[in-house]
């Protein structure tokens, strides 16, 4: 099964932070598909050797799904994506997206709303924000980046949020003490995490050290696949057998033989890209499997995690 | 009527345990039921844990207006990571469960002893009446008179179980009284 994909026209290139470019999108034919806050798309890309699929946080208000807005970070170790999309990518051009998917949205049932963005992680709040003001929604964001190279929309939420918004910007030694902003907050208080591993993690771990209820803590991280050493994997359906190089991910591997897995996140937590492994040990790198799934080495999550060995054999 | 004895509905309980890490550590129990949460309190450092303790045998589906009051204002100032543990009667348990999830806590943040007594809160589906202490099948209702018989289908939100009428055909028939477990 493949995800059909929907050609684009950029409509506009918007420079929002020093590292960081806004790219407007529309549909070349008919209407884009409505989305709800949170929603992501991965926009897909004909790199120089193969595809690239990278996936971007709508930044857009779902109010108005008639274009979409993605902004993307140059990464300075990109894998192609970023640096295509940085520098290949004008106004008038076509691009190919997937239509949207949500795994990062918000409860509205909570009582209040605590948004933490590390650096380009504030592209999902950029469609919280409207949709929690029309909801009069309790709500804060803390907003942690980089002033010489991330911070994007930050006079615009400066305006719309007021002291809604804390700001923190590192190049100015502006700490986030994540100890106080999580524990002012009363029952009900979800957060919300989007940005880098570390402040993921750093987040997780401070809510869970004073005690937060796990169920109230919601994290969303677009880690690009991390390279690793070449493998074969032999597909024991198609009676295929294909290298995958150190810096291709096993699922791009697959996509550009021309075999279909669904797949949503491809940052290893949606698990829908799940694939089954009949021989060959496995480097599990996702966080969607739990340590048993793992350790019994049945199941690979091709997105991010790769053999362990020279070669893997898939049930595929 | 058949009714299924492996009923999913009715809740499961398991002894509380402390979470060591809280802001607030909440204890709220039925005067006779104190002894389940002893143990768990005196774990807990004094200035993170409150206790509130309350009569047992209030009317039903309503706690007494005082404690009500008093954990409605514990909780609206409590922070994000309180814990709450509740001991006394199958209705209380969920009397206090249900006016915690309105101020906003989630059942992770809430532990529920095993009821001190087999006696349930029974709801009369014909007429709504709330009954407390029915120890037995079929039950009349205090509300409407009908003989009902007592299910194990729990409704969460009562903190009661459901109560139907068994003799509806004949209510002349006698029915054999059941022990409820
Ligand atoms: S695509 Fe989501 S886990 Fe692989």
């Amino acid at each position: 099964m493949s995800i059909d994909s929907i050609p684009v026209r950029v409509m506009a290139i918007e420079q929002v932070a020093p590292l960081i470019r806004e790219f407007k999108l529309e549909a070349i034919e008919g209407k884009l598909p409505a989305f709800s806050p949170g929603s992501h798309v991965q926009v897909i890309m004909p790199g120089e050797a193969r595809e690239i699929r990278n996936a971007y946080s709508l930044c857009s208000d779902p109010a108005m799904p008639r274009r979409y807005s993605i902004a993307v970070r140059l990464q300075e170790d990109s894998r192609g994506g970023s640096s295509f999309m940085h520098g290949e990518v004008n106004v008038g051009d076509e691009l190919a997206i997937t239509p949207p998917a949500n795994l990062f949205a918000p409860v509205m049932a909570a009582r209040k709303h605590l948004l933490i963005a590390g650096g380009v992680g504030i592209t999902p709040f950029m469609s919280y924000i409207p949709e929690l003001k029309r909801q009069g929604a309790e709500f804060e964001l803390h907003y942690l980046y980089r002033g010489s190279q991330t911070g994007a929309y930050l006079d615009q939420l400066q305006q719309q949020l007021g002291s809604a918004l804390h700001r923190y910007d590192s190049g100015q030694g502006n700490k986030c003490d994540l100890s106080t902003v999580l524990s002012d907050q009363g029952p009900g208080t979800h957060v919300y995490i989007c940005g880098p591993e570390s402040l993921i993690e750093g987040v997780c771990s401070t809510a869970k050290a004073l005690g937060w209820p796990e169920s109230l803590i919601h994290y969303e991280a677009f880690a690009a696949p991390e390279p690793g050493e070449p493998f074969k994997a032999q597909l024991t359906r198609s009676g295929k057998t294909l290298d995958v190089a150190a810096d291709e991910s096993l699922l791009e591997a697959l996509e550009r033989e021309g075999i279909a897995v669904p797949n949503l996140c491809r940052g290893g937590v949606c698990g829908q890209c799940a694939t089954p492994v009949i021989e060959g040990a496995v480097e599990h790198r996702d966080e969607f499997l739990s340590a048993d799934e793992k350790a019994n080495g049945g199941c690979i999550m091709p997105c991010v995690s790769r053999a362990a060995g020279k070669h893997l054999t898939l049930d595929i | 009527m058949q009714i299924d004895p492996s009923i999913k509905s009715r809740p499961k309980y398991v002894a509380p345990e402390l979470v060591a890490s809280a802001g607030l550590q909440l204890f709220v129990s039925e005067s006779d039921a104190g002894h389940l949460l002893e143990p768990l309190y005196r774990q807990c450092s004094e200035s993170g844990a409150q206790w509130l303790v309350a009569e047992p045998g209030n009317a039903p589906g309503t706690l007494a207006d005082s404690l009500s009051g008093y954990l409605q204002r514990v909780l609206s100032d409590a922070p994000v990571t309180t814990r709450l543990y509740v001991a006394g009667s199958e209705g209380f348990l969920w009397d206090i469960r249900n006016q915690a999830l309105s101020a906003g806590l989630v059942d992770e943040q809430i532990q529920l002893a095993p009821p001190v007594t087999k006696a349930r809160r029974l709801f009369c589906t014909h007429c709504y009446t709330l009954m407390e202490g029915v120890t037995s099948s079929p039950h009349t209702c205090s509300g409407c008179g009908r003989l009902l018989l007592v299910r194990d289908h729990f409704a969460r939100l009562h903190g009661a179980y459901v109560g139907v009428q068994i003799n509806a055909e004949d209510p002349e028939e006698q029915l054999e009284q059941e022990v409820l477990q």
